[in-house]
This record gives C-alpha cells, structure tokens and sequence, in this order.
C-alpha cells in the first residue's frame, strides 16, 4: 500500500530531513512511527500527504508513483488519505458537525449522505451527543476524536496520526488506539508517530525507528498485523 | 491511486467511500454553491459596517460616472429634439421658371432623406419679411423682390443625431439644378455634438479610473479575507479541497460585494433624478418643451449590475490569484 523507494529530502539550505528513506506497508497493516524530535518523523508524513516532494527517490502509493502525479491531482489524492494532526486543526468557528462533514464537502457530497456519514463517523468516536458544540467548548481528548472523526469520515484507505496521544492521559489513549484499531480491522492502512514510549510499549505493533533521517529499523521482521 | 477502477478486496471495504453517483456529485456542487453564497452573505452581514463601507465606495465609483454618463445621454436627447425642428433652407436660383421650381420640388420631395418639403415664393417671402421687420415702408424703394423663392425641406431625423447623413443630404441638394444655395442652422448642433463626443471620452475615462478602483478595493476586501481564514483554507486544502473549492466562497463574495455596490449605485442615482427632474421638467415648460429627464431605466439598471457582478469577479480573482497560492499546508 505504501512504499519508500530511496526516497530522500532535502530542504532549501541544506539540511536533509530524510535520508535514503525506504520501507513498505501493506494494506490494513498499523505501524508506529518513532524517533526523536527532528528525525523526519513529520518530514515522512508530510510525504505521504503530499505536503513535500521527495528530492530523490520513490514514493508508491497502491503501485502508483506519487512523483508523476500532478499537483493538481494533489487534493484528489489527499481525500484518500485520512490524518489525525497533534494540534487537531479544528476549525473553532464551526460546529463539531460541520468540522467532520468537511472533507465529505469538499468531495462534493450530497447533504443527506454527509449528515449519515457524519453521524456514523462521531458515534464511533462516541461523539454523537455534541455534534451541535464548538470545538472550544470540548476538552483535549473529546477535541481528538474530533479530529480522529474528521481523518476517518470518508473512508480513507491509509489513516496517518501525528502524535495523536500527544497530550491525553494513558486512559484516554488506549481509547484512541482502540479505535485506531478498529479501523485496521476494517482494512485502513495505519501510520501512527509517536515518542509516546508508554503507549508503543503497551502496543503489540511493528515499530519503524528514524534516527537522524535515516531508518534504522523498519520493523519488517516483526510480522505484519 | 484510482481507488475506483481496482476489483475491491474484503479487507479493503474501506474504500468504498470513493464511490460517488454523479447524480449525487452534480446535487452536491449544486447545494454547495447555494451554501457557500448563504454563508458568504452571513459572514459580510456579520461585519456590517466593513460591508457597507466597501459597498459604498463601490456604489459612488460607479455611481460617478454612470451620473456623467446620463449627464451627457441627456445633453444628447436635448440637441436631438431641437434638431427635429432644423429645417434646411434651400434658396432657388434668381428668375428660376415656375416649371423649374415645380421640378425642383418634385426631386426634393423625392430624396430619400427628406421628410416633408414646403415652397415659400418670392412674393410670399416679401410680404412676410414686411409683416415682420417692420421695414415694409423701406422696402417701398426697392424696384425688385430682392428675396429669393425658397423651400424648407424638413429631413427625415435619426436617434442620435447622424451629421454625415445630413451633410450628404445637404450636398446632394445643393447638387440640383436651380438650387442658388443651401443652409443650414447646425452649427450649435455641431458643437453640441462635439461636446457631447468629449462628455462620452471623459465618462469612459472616468469610469476606467474609478473601475479600477473599484477592482482595488474588492481586491483589498478580498485579501483580508483570505487572510483572516487562512487557517481554515490550510485544513481544506489538507482535506482534499481542490484550489476551485477554495477559490470559490471568495470569488463570490467580490460578486456579492459587487452587485451590492451596483445596487446602492442604482439606488443613488435612482434618488438623484427623481430630486433633480421636477426642476428640469418646470424649467421645461417654462419654454413650452415636452423634454423630460431621463433615468437610469432597467436595461442601463440591469446592465449596471453585470458591470458591478464582473468588476466584483475580477477583483476577487486577482485578489485570489495572488494570495491563495501563498497559503498551502506546511
């Protein structure tokens, strides 16, 4: 489903984010992602979302390099990919509602068919009941699965997290990974960086470690879930 | 990654969400144009006193020189109706025949131009000059009619005023046998002409000035817009919303900003001409005259909108083009 082929990055002035980076993930397969503060982890994610292009190297998505892909094909690609941000980029002048029913609108669907899958994807979170609030009035972990709702509410085939436990206590955690979970088990490729070493350690997963922008262990002979 | 074209997998269920009827597509973008134009009337409403001072600076820049312009309309239709009553005064040759003169006004009545053709003889001259100048007992002395017979050919009139029509006419009148001289009191109509030509040259001057002004400031109105929700632009574009997605609730909040302004302009002049035509319509019958101030009418009123709707795109647009570029996710 995705595969690094070499792929390196290099950024105007020098310094280079990810070195002769290269690993495969498979469908329905989850992941973490680890590495100390500037070791690419947001530089690798940003590849996947086609927020950076590689210097050089590969990036295969499905069979499909992502390089000859234009940029106007850029946003098409994106609503296939689902991403649960550190600081949840919620929208604070929109309803919880309106912040999940975005990436549905901006695919042009029809209103009946947003206000289902809207409320289908904030039940999951067990997030129903708030639909009518404004992000502010949520705390942390209830703004999180907003954010969880909104990367998830289209069906995306590969969901990337950005420390997505960053600030929510363990209890809180386990919830969000078993929701992570939950949408592997329905065939969602899963990415999730972290250095939430409590969290990795509690996880049965493959663990991918960059280091310095190279990666030191892909994780591969771990088995694949 | 064509999610759509591959044979789907059990485990891929995930990816049915891709699928969407174009029926269904067509009845999304349809009910997102409605509601982004419903939510871009909430959010002007929401800051009323930036959108009405927007608006009313596009309201006066058009209103300026859409004023000047039925200024200038309203000049036109005045030297129009008094060219209606300029006759062309052809004086026949001295000791022309009467066979002669009766000729002459067979050909005259049939030029295509003319309207109506009426003979004033010699004699007839005379006795009226008598009647009038009150020089009758001078004129005593004179052993012969110094006047001459004369016709007053009254020319067919075009909206607008055609000159070179009625220099041709002149010319091929004076072309005809028995024809001493032709005249014609056009010479004011000329000016009038002239200035109003120069009247048209600054409106159009004018209204590029202020048009694009008015361009200026829907960009500038644009642009703090866009900078106020760029957060909000960075998490569409990070959910896969297309650049025309993006573009479009600004593009048609400069439309909205636009017609808007056309409409306070309308309104404005609308205001102006009822004030202003009661004085003209007394000052008009103080001089026997059925003229009357034109307005703005629908078409020019309708006309005035389109123009506001465009110069609200174009504005937004360039506003757009600059700045949406700027903002992608980081």
């Amino acid at each position: 489903m995705i595969c690094f082929d070499n792929l390196s990055k290099r950024y105007p002035g020098g310094f280079e984010a990810l070195k002769n980076v290269s690993f495969e993930m498979a469908a329905g397969e989850m992941a973490f992602l680890t590495g100390h503060s500037g070791a690419g982890k947001s530089t690798l994610l940003k590849m996947l979302m086609l927020m950076e292009r590689p210097t050089s190297g590969n990036l295969l998505i499905n069979g499909k390099n992502l390089n000859r892909l234009p940029n106007s094909q850029i946003p098409i690609y994106r609503r296939q990919v689902g991403v649960v941000f550190q600081n949840h980029q919620l929208l604070l002048d929109r309803t919880v509602f309106d912040n999940v029913a975005l990436p549905l609108q901006v695919s042009g669907y029809p209103a009946n068919e947003i206000g289902r899958r809207v409320r289908a994807a904030l039940d999951g979170v067990g997030l129903l009941d708030k639909e009518q609030q404004k992000p502010v009035a949520l705390s942390g972990g209830e703004q999180q699965r907003v954010g969880i709702a909104r990367a998830v509410v289209h069906k995306p085939r590969i969901l990337l997290a950005d420390e997505p436990t960053g600030n929510l206590d363990p209890e809180l955690s386990s919830e969000i990974m078993a929701l992570f979970r939950r949408f592997q088990n329905v065939g969602v490729t899963v990415l999730i960086a972290t250095h939430d070493v409590n969290l990795i350690d509690r996880m049965q997963l493959r663990i991918m470690r960059l280091e310095g922008g190279t990666m030191i262990d892909d994780g591969a002979d771990y088995g694949r879930y | 990654m064509a999610a759509t074209d591959r044979p789907r997998e059990a485990a891929q269920r995930g990816a049915s969400g891709q699928k969407i009827k174009f029926a269904d597509r067509w009845r999304g973008y349809k009910s997102h144009h409605r509601d982004t134009i419903r939510i871009s009337l909430l959010k002007m409403m929401r800051e009323p006193v930036q959108t009405l001072m927007t608006v009313a600076v596009i309201a006066i820049a058009l209103a300026l020189p859409t004023a000047l312009y039925l200024t200038v309309e309203n000049i036109q239709r005045l030297g129009s109706n008094f060219e209606s009553s300029a006759q062309i005064t052809v004086y026949v040759q001295n000791g022309a025949k009467p066979e002669a003169i009766k000729k002459l006004q067979d050909k005259l009545e049939n030029l295509p131009a003319v309207d109506s053709v009426s003979y004033i003889s010699a004699e007839q001259a005379l006795l009226e000059f008598k009647a009038l100048s009150g020089f009758g007992s001078a004129l005593r002395y004179l052993e012969d009619n110094p006047l001459p017979a004369v016709f007053l050919v009254q020319p067919i009139v075009s909206e607008p005023i055609d000159l070179a029509q009625t220099n041709s006419l002149i010319a091929s009148i004076a072309d005809l046998p028995g024809v001493e001289d032709v005249q014609i009191d056009m010479q004011w109509l000329q000016r009038l002409h002239s200035l109003t030509e120069v009247g048209h040259k600054v409106v159009l001057a004018l209204g590029a000035t202020l048009g694009l002004g008015v361009l200026l400031v829907i960009g500038n109105t644009i642009r703090l817009a866009i900078q106020s929700r760029r957060d909000e632009i960075i998490v569409v574009k990070l959910v896969g919303g297309t650049n025309a997605y993006v573009r479009r609730p600004f593009l048609y909040n400069g439309v909205l900003l636009g017609l808007f302004g056309a409409l306070a302009a309308s309104i404005m002049l609308y205001l102006s001409v009822v004030w202003i035509s009661s004085s003209i319509a007394d000052l008009a019958d103080l001089y026997q005259s059925q003229y009357r101030l034109a307005g703005l009418g629908f078409l020019r009123f309708l006309m005035l909108m389109c123009l506001g709707g465009l110069f609200g795109l174009a504005g937004a647009w360039m506003a757009v083009s600059k700045h949406l570029k700027d903002i992608e996710p980081k």
